[in-house]
């Protein structure tokens, strides 16, 4: 095992150094630069948190959606494989016109809203909130 | 190339294309934005018959190869047409294909004062009043845009979009997108099922500007200077930049604007329509917008793959590959919900 601190803390420190001591001291594109390394290194923290259980989630839901057995998955690769070819056959699904419409097509939004979203929660959770609280405000004022 | 010899060459490049006796170099820099394309400002004297004018220009060139081809000899050509044709674009000066002389082509162009950066536009004070003309200011100079009479410019060498511009252009960036994909996109697969039902009648075959978005402007606190960003133009249906115009990316969070974040897409289209004399069917551009999101949302996995290649190191078009679950989530709300 390792010490402390771990992984995501020392990501944290190192994206906090870039957004402190470089971004304000560097400027045009190397500044931009900057401050893309320092939002990659905080998607990697949160991937770290998030990436096993989103994709439990996605294949209990992909599972069910496509009306299979859930199989026993162990370890990142092994979810990663399991993730892929159910993702490859709801795509051959969609792509044969098989869930055009009614009650199928509806689910299918659902299970491809809620995998979109959990990437955002990794990649850009500050678009999903926006786009969370537009959603809001529009079915308020409708 | 290391700016000495960078500025040998150039400056041996312009004395031949301009005939001229001298001409000298200065204040080479790049300039920054364009994760795809290298742009460089400079000032040159150029000296004749005794006489010597200095003017600020611009280089254009791309570095090494893209997944998303590009020519920079159409988009000199285009430059050209559309230059003679009155639209706001800075004027082209010289064409270098040679890649012996900077190791890609480029062309040169004049250099036009203003801002770039679409974030300031929408948010510094000092563009109040640019962001209260431009959309008008951009529905018109669209509709000259179009009006651009492409055979007379000899701008036939352009990709003809045949029977039907959609059709044409979804088919395209749907075999982008099965050669470029490294993970299945089932949020993708839905927006090309959606398209594919709706493709709709082209009516008219324009030259498409391509990429016509805030990014591409060069403003001021007067409202447009310049249209920038030719190298994807095309001829096809007109109402395409009218869709274009209206994807997210461009809105830099500024949802309540779907126009680049500056107006509502009534006002843009009846402005449109003024200008240019074509009716603007919602519809139709609302097809145009799914497809536009689309769109960006498969060079989003170009670019990123420009960097998993090997092509171009660079930790903005690696990040760029995670950007493109925004635009899956803008398309899933464009289909259930219209927007």
């Amino acid at each position: 095992m390792q010490d402390r601190p771990t992984a995501i803390e020392l990501l944290e420190a190192a994206a906090n150094f870039v957004d402190r001591e470089i971004v304000p001291v560097t400027e045009g594109g190397r500044q931009f630069q900057s401050r893309v390394v320092a939002n990659v290194m905080r998607i990697i923290a949160r991937e770290m948190k998030l990436e096993e259980p989103h994709m439990r989630e996605e294949i209990t839901a992909l599972c069910a959606l496509l009306e299979k057995e859930k199989p026993h998955l162990h370890g990142r690769d092994e979810l990663y494989a399991a993730a892929l070819k159910l993702n490859d056959e709801l795509s051959a699904k969609i792509r044969a016109g098989d869930v055009d419409s009614g009650e199928l097509r509806e689910r299918t939004l659902k299970v491809v809203r809620h995998a979109v979203e959990n990437k955002l929660k990794i990649a850009n959770p500050r678009y999903l909130e926006a786009d969370l609280a537009a959603r809001e405000k529009r079915r308020a004022g409708s | 190339m290391d700016p000495k010899e960078m500025i040998e060459k150039l400056s041996a490049f312009i004395r031949s294309e301009g005939r001229f006796k001298t001409v000298t170099i200065e204040n080479l820099g790049r300039m920054p934005g364009g994760a795809s394309r290298e742009i460089w400002s400079f000032d040159a004297t150029m000296e004749r018959d005794g006489a010597a004018t200095k003017r600020a220009l611009v280089l254009r060139r791309d570095p090494g190869a893209h997944k998303i081809d590009t020519n920079r000899r159409q988009e000199f050509l285009v430059l050209r047409a559309a230059h003679d044709q009155g639209v706001p674009v800075p004027e082209v000066l010289w064409l270098g294909e040679d890649p012996a002389v900077l190791g890609a082509a480029f062309f040169i162009m004049e250099k036009v004062d203003g801002e770039t950066i679409a974030r300031r536009l929408l948010r510094d004070d000092i563009y109040a009043k640019a962001r209260e003309v431009m959309p008008a200011q951009l529905a018109e100079i669209l509709a000259g845009i179009h009006r651009i009479d492409f055979a007379k410019h000899k701008l036939d060498f352009l990709a003809k979009p045949g029977a039907n511009a959609a059709e044409t252009e979804v088919r395209r960036y749907e075999e982008n997108f099965r050669k470029l994909a490294l993970e299945p996109h089932p949020a993708f697969e839905l927006a090309f099922r959606y398209l594919y039902e709706r493709i709709p009648t082209t009516l008219r075959t324009t030259l498409v500007h391509g990429d016509y978005r805030i990014g591409n402007v060069i403003f001021g606190p007067d409202g447009v200077r310049s249209i920038l960003d030719w190298e994807l133009a095309h001829l096809g249906d007109p109402m395409e930049d009218l869709g274009w115009m209206c994807v997210r990316a461009w809105r830099f969070g500024a949802d309540h604007n779907p126009v680049g974040g500056l107006g509502t897409r009534e006002a843009f289209f009846t402005a449109y329509e003024k200008a240019s004399g074509i009716k603007v069917d919602p519809e139709t551009v609302k097809f145009w917008e799914v497809f536009g999101n689309l769109r960006w949302g498969i060079i989003t996995i170009s670019q990123a793959r420009t960097y998993i290649d090997g092509l171009v190191p660079s930790v903005e078009l690696a990040s760029i590959g995670r950007r493109t679950a925004e635009t899956e989530l803008e398309l899933l709300n464009l289909i259930e919900w219209g927007g």
